[in-house]
């Protein structure tokens, strides 16, 4: 009888030992995610100080348009365009529909690019529609802010997704090169990349991987330093790509130590 | 017949198009702030491509060297800083081993078709303070046209090889090894089959009577010099050529260029200057008073432009013909891992990548707007490029790391990819790619149109 209590006791306590063991490789997700959940609050704050540039940005953008104040109206589009480009991280993947309003190119008939070939490319002036269209389409986007679920999947996604794009050909003067900004978007991009990993991610991943995590944030630092030259031609093409590329890999070797899926590389692919 | 009219017909619209359009909207590079001048044309987005015929494949296959080689041909890397920024590899010019007659860069040409190889951009220390372009000759063949360069000074293809990549080019001293391969790739671009050429390059089947006409004409000694003849340099059973330099009146000592498939290696001469047949054969009648009548002139563009054919020279660029280079390209590694060889396993990293990265390009993403319609497929498509990008970035970086097994699974995930999924996603996406004509056309017409912009602002 007591060897048999004690051998049901064994069952129990291996029984409980594997359902616990299950449980942490089930709970995997849920007891990483519930630090990166907290951990993808403390970006908010970054996201609406972000579109919240952006959006001053092209509010004065669209007076000094008004006024007919074309170096303004340049001025004032090169910082909403700051914003902009340092809140990628998260606008492909969680606003789809107002980033491609906002981001459409080539001959785009509203947004950055549109208003871009205006002031930079004909050095005209008359953006009214353009502007109270970036306008609005920025406004709603900011008021959606507060309230719009980060989940950190999503904003591990659009890590990596922005982390292979700056790594792409700017041989043909890139993305902005009607008003010759592109080096300042890959700029703006590394530096929404770079506070994104930091603030969500670069604290699970240093207790679940230390090593992994070096690589990681020694990728972004190299990012940093090929896109400090002092023009888009010196900008180390080759460099450039190998890091991006590496830091893609890397944060998809992170995703698994942090508990969520490999990151996808196009907007809406999951 | 129709199809040697329809070529020549094709080439004159071309060339119409490169006077009336190359320097207008040159394009894709035309930003302000690329390593290349303004206005620049480098005809990337043409979509009819040169077809590239090889002599291995007609035997069997190609080795690991002539691979290696076309793989190193198309790498930027292997070349200067200039180049490498700009992307510039042996292949802008010599697109599928042939020409590239819309090529045009300020400060390096004179017109498009040519290029200054000794000019200030990509190496300054071999600049010779002259604007002296020479034509961009096709490689079909080139293992019978030693000796090389327009000039023929140059016996040996190893040293045209490496005086390009290293003088020309300001590129590092390439590995023996590279050059070897690049010199196979050359030696390896057939000419395109001319099925009107027989034995002793004589005219066979259905031959005009102009053309046969125009072909005794080649042959006859020149009224005022016995000793010569058309046929007597571009000997006919020889591939059109005599291996000799000779003054024709164009300022200097040429080598005689071959006339196999020249109907598509316009513009002509060493530095470019006729774009016609007939503005050659009106030079050398005057230079040699030759006293042609009109019809004799007739004649002998009728026999060049026969002599000058092939079969199919163009193929349409869609994602079929990409992932055959790139499964040829990528094919090195099947070797260069298992022999750790890091050096050629990054240049081929680096070099397919590239490629893949520019074919996920013509995969218009959501925010493009000249593209309506397939989103899901497009997406797909983007999607599984950038997959196949990084599985090769990890092979690099594991060889790095002497972890030669997980590169050797990487590689076979790879392959397994480039086989099954990958094409059938392309072949989804086709439609709503810029390898279709009229997406293709909306795509880069509205960019033109907002470069034009720039350019009439200022």
């Amino acid at each position: 009888m007591l060897r048999g209590q004690g051998a049901q006791t064994m069952v129990d306590v291996r029984v409980a030992g594997c359902l616990i063991l299950l449980t942490l490789c089930l709970d995997a997700h849920a007891l990483n995610a519930a630090p990166l959940d907290e951990a993808a609050e403390r970006y908010r704050p970054y996201m609406i100080e972000g579109i919240g540039e952006a959006l001053a940005g092209a509010r004065e953008l669209r007076d000094r348009a008004a006024a007919n104040d074309l170096a303004g109206a340049k001025k004032s589009w090169l910082s909403a365009r700051a914003g902009w480009e340092r809140s990628e991280v998260f606008t492909a993947g969680f606003v789809p529909e107002l980033d491609a309003q906002i981001d459409a190119w080539p001959n785009a008939d509203c947004g950055f690019h549109a208003i871009e070939a205006k002031l930079f490319g004909a050095g005209r002036t008359d953006v009214q529609g353009d502007a109270d269209a970036l306008v609005e389409h920025l406004d709603t986007l900011h008021r959606k802010l507060g309230d719009i679920v980060l989940a950190p999947q999503g904003l591990l996604d659009g890590t990596a997704r922005l982390a292979y794009e700056v790594g792409e050909s700017k041989a043909d003067g890139g993305e902005s090169r009607i008003s010759g900004t592109s080096l300042d978007d890959m700029r703006n991009n590394i530096a929404g990349i770079d506070f994104a990993y930091r603030t969500i991610f670069a604290d699970t991943l240093k207790s679940a991987d230390a090593k992994l995590a070096d690589r990681v944030a020694n990728r972004i630092e190299q990012l940093k330093t090929v896109v400090a030259a002092r023009d888009l031609p010196h900008v180390d093409v080759g460099t450039l790509r190998r890091a991006s590329e590496e830091l893609v890999v890397a944060i998809q070797a992170a995703s698994a130590k942090l508990g969520l899926s490999r990151p996808t590389l196009e907007a809406q692919s999951r | 017949m129709i199809v040697r009219y329809a070529c020549a017909t094709a080439l004159g619209i071309g060339l119409l198009f490169c006077v009336s359009q190359g320097r207008v909207a040159a394009f894709p590079v035309d930003g302000d702030q690329t390593a290349l001048p303004a206005k620049t044309e480098l005809n990337e987005d043409a979509l009819d491509k040169p077809r590239e015929v090889f002599r291995s494949e007609l035997a069997g296959g190609k080795s690991y060297l002539i691979s290696l080689g076309n793989l190193a041909f198309s790498s930027p890397s292997i070349l200067g800083e200039v180049a490498r920024q700009a992307g510039i590899n042996c292949g802008t010019c010599h697109v599928n081993g042939a020409g590239n007659a819309k090529f045009f860069m300020p400060k390096m040409s004179t017109r498009p078709g040519n290029f200054d190889t000794t000019g200030p951009l990509f190496n300054p220390k071999a600049d010779n303070f002259m604007l002296d372009p020479v034509r961009i000759p096709s490689l079909r063949g080139a293992r019978y046209l030693a000796p090389y360069g327009v000039d023929g000074r140059m016996p040996s293809l190893r040293d045209f090889v490496h005086n390009v990549i290293v003088n020309e080019f300001a590129g590092p001293e390439p590995s023996p090894v590279i050059l070897d391969a690049i010199v196979a790739y050359i030696q390896d671009i057939d000419f395109l089959a001319n099925p009107s050429l027989g034995p002793g390059a004589r005219l066979v089947g259905k031959i005009s009577d102009s053309e046969r006409r125009g072909e005794a004409l080649f042959a006859k000694p020149f009224p005022h010099d016995p000793g010569m003849s058309c046929a007597g340099c571009h000997v006919p059973s020889g591939g059109f050529v005599d291996h000799r330099q000779h003054d024709v009146g164009s300022g200097g000592l040429f080598k005689t260029p071959t006339l196999r498939n020249a109907d598509f290696n316009a513009p002509y001469f060493h530095d470019g200057r006729f774009d016609t047949y007939d503005q050659v054969v009106s030079h050398f009648d005057k230079v040699f008073d030759l006293g042609l009548s009109a019809q004799d002139k007739k004649d002998l563009v009728a026999y060049l432009t026969v002599v000058g054919d092939g079969v199919l020279p163009y193929e349409h660029d869609g994602a079929g013909a990409s992932l055959k280079e790139v499964n040829d390209f990528s094919s090195v590694l099947a070797m260069a891992i298992p022999a750790g060889d890091k050096a050629i396993v990054s240049l081929t990293v680096d070099t397919v990548g590239r490629e893949l990265r520019e074919l996920t390009e013509q995969y218009p993403d959501r925010k493009n707007t000249v593209v309506s319609g397939g989103e899901q497929e497009r997406n797909q498509a983007r999607a599984v490029l950038k997959d196949v990008v990084l599985s090769l970035r990890r092979i690099d970086m594991a060889v790095a790391e002497g972890r030669l097994n997980d590169a050797a699974t990487d590689y076979r995930n790879y392959r397994y990819l480039m086989a099954a999924a990958v094409p059938a996603i392309l072949v989804n996406a086709e439609p709503w790619s810029l390898f279709n004509q009229t997406v293709h056309d909306q795509h880069y017409g509205a960019l033109r149109q907002v470069m034009r912009s720039k350019r009439t602002s200022r």
